[in-house]
């Protein structure tokens, strides 16, 4: 069974109040599989990054084979496998970005972070030492017109140039 | 000068129109409970037939068609908004998730009512978090004033809407992606046929719509037809034989941005040129256009010389582009073609789902030769061949002087045109990424080939003068079609 393959570190489960939220979920799909993607989301919240157990959780909660949950979390970016830092930067990259000199913001970002970017199947390269950023590279945000963007965890800074990255890195506790 | 035409983002400004009250004072719901006083269903679809509406997403399928292939007699039937906006240079879903949800709930009550469906699932892609955030409150208070969930104002009319989040995957905003994706398993487009409108979410027939798309509907539905069909142009489509009046009407959410002064989201009556929009987007920041991708990074770039063409669906069709999801893209006479296909090429690299192996190996591939052309490293052959172009009947053929061969072009464009045909639009792949993949690659190439070559040749990336860098049309005509048009003679 591919289950004991897995090797399981931390045990994981869901808080009272996500459990309370799964089970919101639940009633909104007629097959339990559905509720893969928003499951994730909400494990990778509490945990930060999806670890086996995590998978294995998931696996169990919608009754799916492990195979199924690792299948999807390799499929989407926005799920990890290891740990990120406290603070996720993505920067964005593709063509409106780059013609608005997005490379500069990276480039400053990592020499003020003292980090390299992140590779999608290695987070640790691009997650500093102290373990509070990782700096990684995503495509378009769909926010164009106010290139070049970045987005730090759930927030969206638009306009960006070297000096206001230091403002908005200063004003993160 | 061209005037903004505010519709579907009129009270996007207004403080608090998220809220239901505010939203309410400005005719909210308003058109949805005329449609459900005065018309039947189908009277609703037929005023979407007859208003022309296509599809915003991309595909520029005809919205009221769509509907009408989904089978009556089979429940439940689903509708899924398509709130996955990944396309490079589309940002105008965003703003309305953002400040108006409440007109996209009114767009999709519209629609549930017209097509009897019970269960909405909007895709949202998941770093638009504000965006979800705000449609949930939205959702939540709408179902609280009952215009959502159980016996919808007394009518006996039940809809749920449901918030789904995506985590990154473009892919995902292709419709069988998305309902492979909101299926909890990878993103993976299906093999069509049976296209959703029959089988799609759970095997249930589905309805895919664009979060715009349904916002024009209750506009549709309050002013009536005959106003919106007064909206952009009506053309004989030169496609057909005799010609068939194909409508454009209303108006579209142009997300603008590259080098103008002032980028942003200009909704304006379809139908515009290329110039008339950069001057509403505050013009060019440069000295003069050398490119524009009319419609996301998928569509097939306009030179300068190609800056008349109107953006709507037929004209950019027949100019052999598209205007996909309205993501226009303005470059200015110093930036590097070779080089943006590059950046582009890296995008379609990275997001290809891998169930096909031309789509999987060869974008990659599509990739590595301009990666190598801009890196100075493009390869040339030293044996040169007889140069074929306008020859002097004024027909394609041997023009009696020789060229350089320059492998990794041609190597390019074999490549591209094994993932997906340009010439014949003929597909080796399951879903159209394939296209988006090889149109760009292919036209970027044979419209600026003298930037590519001066690359390869130079052994570095050289950027050239807007003159220099493009290709006359006549001859990229000629080159594509293999002879020479009468009207170009
Ligand atoms: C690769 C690819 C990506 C797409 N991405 C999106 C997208 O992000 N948003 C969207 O609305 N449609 C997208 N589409 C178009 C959808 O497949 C579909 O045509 C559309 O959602 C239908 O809605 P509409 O008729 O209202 O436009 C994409 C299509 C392809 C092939
Ligand atoms: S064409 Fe590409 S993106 Fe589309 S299904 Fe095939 S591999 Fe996936
Ligand atoms: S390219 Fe950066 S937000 Fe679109």
């Amino acid at each position: 069974m591919s289950d004991e393959i897995i090797q399981i570190e931390t045990p994981f489960q869901f808080t009272e109040e996500n459990r309370l939220e799964f089970d919101k979920l639940m009633g909104r799909y007629p097959v339990k599989e559905a509720a893969m993607l928003p499951t994730l989301h909400l494990a990778q919240k509490q945990e930060g990054y999806i670890s086996p157990a995590v998978m294995r959780y998931v696996a169990e909660l919608l009754e799916v084979s492990l195979m199924k949950v690792k299948d999807v979390v390799t499929f989407y970016p926005m799920f990890f496998e290891e740990p990120v830092g406290q603070y996720v930067i993505r920067v964005c990259h593709t063509l409106p970005c780059a013609l608005r000199d997005c490379k500069v913001v990276l480039e400053h970002l990592k020499t003020k972070l003292n980090t390299d970017v992140a590779a999608e199947t290695d987070l640790a390269k691009g997650t500093t030492s102290d373990g509070r950023f990782t700096l990684m590279k995503v495509e378009c945000l769909a926010s164009c017109d106010v290139a070049p963007v970045i987005m730090i965890n759930d927030d969206l800074h638009r306009n960006l140039t070297p000096e206001k990255v230091d403002e908005i890195l200063d004003n993160l506790e | 000068m061209v005037q903004e035409r505010r519709i579907l983002y009129e009270h996007l400004d207004v403080p608090d129109i998220n809220t239901f009250d505010v939203f309410r004072q400005y005719d909210g719901y308003k058109r949805f409970e005329k449609a459900i006083n005065e018309y039947q269903p189908d009277d609703i679809s037929k005023m979407v037939m007859d208003s022309g509406l296509k599809g915003r997403g991309g595909a520029g399928f005809s919205t009221g068609l769509k509907w009408s292939f989904v089978p009556k007699d089979i429940k439940p039937c689903y509708l899924c908004c398509n709130a996955d906006e990944s396309e490079p240079g589309t940002f105008s879903n965003r703003y309305v998730l953002e400040r108006n949800p409440h007109l996209l709930i009114e767009g999709i009550l519209i629609c549930c009512y017209a097509m009897g469906i019970e269960t909405t699932y909007v895709y949202i892609r998941g770093e638009f978090t504000l965006g979800k955030k705000m449609l949930d409150a939205a959702i939540a208070e709408a179902s609280a004033k009952g215009y959502l969930g159980k016996n919808i104002l007394g009518t006996g009319l039940d809809v749920d809407i449901y918030t789904h989040p995506g985590a990154g995957a473009y892919i995902c905003g292709e419709e069988t992606g998305l309902i492979e994706s909101l299926e909890g398993k990878r993103g993976q487009p299906r093999n069509k046929p049976p296209f959703p409108a029959v089988e799609g979410v759970f095997k249930k027939p589905t309805v895919v719509q664009n979060v715009e798309t349904l916002c024009n509907l209750p506009f549709i539905v309050g002013n009536g037809v005959e106003w919106y069909t007064q909206m952009g142009p009506t053309y004989g489509d030169a496609r057909f034989d005799p010609p068939k009046p194909d409508p454009n009407t209303g108006t579209k959410l142009y997300c603008i941005s590259g080098d103008v002064n002032k980028p942003g989201v200009y909704e304006l009556d379809l139908g515009l040129t290329c110039t008339e929009l950069i001057e509403v987007a505050g013009g060019l920041r440069g000295e003069e256009v050398k490119a524009v991708i009319p419609g996301g990074s998928s569509a097939p770039i306009l030179t300068h010389y190609e800056l008349d063409t109107r953006l709507d669906f037929t004209s950019l069709t027949l100019a052999k582009s598209m205007l996909g999801s309205g993501g226009i893209i303005v470059m200015n006479e110093t930036r590097n073609i070779v080089d943006c296909l590059l950046n582009i090429m890296k995008f379609y690299a990275h997001e290809s789902c891998g169930q096909c192996t031309p789509c999987r190996w060869g974008t990659p591939w599509v990739r590595d030769i301009v990666q190598r052309i801009a890196d100075g490293k493009g390869r040339q052959s030293t044996i040169t061949r007889p140069k074929f172009g306008i020859a002097e009947n004024g027909r394609w053929g041997d023009t009696g002087e020789t060229e350089e061969i320059y492998e990794d072009l041609d190597l390019l464009e074999s490549v591209a045109n094994n993932i997906a045909n340009v010439d014949t639009m003929t597909w080796n792949t399951i879903c159209v990424f394939g296209i988006a993949v090889s149109w760009p690659a292919v036209s970027y190439m044979r419209k600026f080939r003298p930037e590519f070559e001066a690359c390869i040749r130079e052994g570095k990336l050289v950027t050239l003068s807007v003159a220099e860098a493009t290709m006359k049309p006549e001859e990229n005509y000629a080159y594509q079609q293999r002879i020479i048009p009468r009207e170009m003679e």
